[in-house]
């Protein structure tokens, strides 16, 4: 569960894991680079455009910024 | 059916350096005599995070007012509550920020009345906008996330581009543009407030661009006059199905304005534990379900989703909080809130001087009888 200021946005599949892993100190691409060694056997290429769709979203609701 | 509230309005004090025409305090206030202390809304905060609440907006009045307020967000942070403070930011110096920020606080709404001052001034009923300009470039500095809060209406509509402007100069990441809600202050004042039906239509194509354009930069979230929509809105999400107002004196009501219902009984959590006030209490489960509604709504397929509107407006203007919000094309009722556009000025007012109806400050008001 994400808490923003009006709203709740509820997380669900791969989202909170992706969440966990922007600490601040990651950049986008070593978040991608993680969750594919952890997700071995899924496709690269999907698992990057997947965190790129996510986090977009989350930046386009103000939940998330890039430093 | 079981309901969880996720969210806490804290009206911890209806004290307010500010007089603004449109404010959503009820017209008989609390004086400071009666206010819970910071211990008793401890414990609140911990009550409400039991019950399932996830985040606590405090708000009055002015929150700044009392001397406490850094106490209050520690507490609600300690209960684990997401932390959001409404205010109006006067007098809110740096040292004090930085102790707000420090104790938890997670987010600040900072409201503004126009992009210009003596149109703010007027409205605000004092001096007010210099100083909120200045505190919105040092929020900026601090990491706490920040909306910029524009409540709308006839008189600044006109200003919309320049108040969206003003956000984006402040760097604020969220901007909320709020139609005024014609409860409290407001319901005097609401034939000279009633935005036109063109302003209306213009609001949703200047903030239709204006989202396009700073995508990803600032979320914009508006509030449309329900006067002119079809159907009512869901309001509070639904009466004691989501949300806890508590006033400064701890009562306990489903919405800011559900004291103007007569012949409901609210509860104050200075006598009764929260829990019980929310799942036991006459008043939160008045207007719960649908065995209350009355036709149209109650073989209406929309009464899930909008729960037939706002139980405080079907009574300010019928008489009877049991009603359909008269706001729906489907009441008959309806044209009551029809003549009252048809009373509001056609053009949007700024060249008529305004009669408004100011807030008081209850500073040294007596305590009202409960």
């Amino acid at each position: 569960m994400l808490l923003l200021p009006e709203s709740i946005l509820r997380l669900t599949g791969p989202g909170p894991r992706i969440l966990e892993l922007c600490d601040g100190s990651r950049t986008i691409e070593d978040v991608i680079t993680a969750l594919q060694a952890e997700f071995s056997t899924a496709d690269p290429e999907m698992i990057r455009r997947e965190v790129r769709t996510f986090l977009v979203s989350l930046m386009e609701r103000r939940a998330l910024d890039f430093e | 059916m079981k309901y969880t509230p996720h969210a806490l309005i804290a009206e911890v004090t209806h004290r307010c350096p500010l007089r603004c025409v449109y404010c959503s305090n009820p017209l008989e206030m609390r004086s400071r005599s009666v206010e819970l202390g910071a211990a008793e809304w401890q414990r609140v905060f911990g009550e409400a995070a039991e019950l399932g609440v996830l985040q606590l907006h405090l708000t009055g009045g002015e929150p700044l007012a009392r001397p406490d307020t850094e106490q209050l967000v520690k507490a609600g942070r300690a209960a684990g509550l997401y932390v959001n403070l409404i205010t109006s930011g006067i007098g809110l110096a740096e040292a004090r920020l930085e102790a707000l920020v420090s104790a938890g606080l997670d987010h600040i709404q900072l409201s503004f009345q126009d992009s210009e001052q003596s149109h703010a001034d007027e409205i605000a009923g004092t001096r007010a906008h210099a100083a909120k300009l200045e505190l919105a470039g040092r929020i900026r500095k601090h990491r706490v996330a920040f909306t910029m809060n524009i409540v709308v209406h006839r008189r600044n509509l006109a200003h919309l581009p320049e108040m969206i402007a003003l956000a984006e100069e402040l760097g604020v990441g969220r901007l909320e543009i709020a139609n005024v809600q014609y409860y409290g202050w407001a319901f005097p004042n609401r034939s000279r407030l009633l935005p036109t039906r063109e302003q209306v239509r213009q609001t949703i194509a200047i903030v239709d661009a204006a989202r396009e354009r700073l995508k990803g930069r600032m979320r914009i979230d508006c509030v449309l006059p329900d006067y002119y929509a079809r159907y009512p809105k869901a309001c509070m999400g639904g009466w004691g199905q989501g949300l806890i107002l508590i006033d400064p004196a701890g009562v306990a009501l489903p919405c800011h304005a559900a004291r103007v219902i007569p012949g409901l009984q609210f509860d104050s959590v200075q006598s009764k534990p929260l829990r019980w006030i929310w799942e036991e209490s006459v008043a939160f489960q008045r207007f719960r379900g649908d065995e209350w509604m009355q036709e149209p709504c109650r073989s209406c397929e929309r009464k899930t989703r909008d729960f037939g509107g706002c139980r405080c407006q079907a009574f300010l203007y019928t008489g009877d909080a049991e009603a359909t919000d008269p706001v729906c094309s489907l009441s008959p009722k309806r044209g009551l809130i029809d003549a009252v556009i048809a009373d509001a000025p056609a053009t949007d007012g700024d060249d008529q001087p305004a009669h408004w109806v100011y807030r008081i400050n209850p500073t040294n008001a007596p305590a009202p009888t409960p």
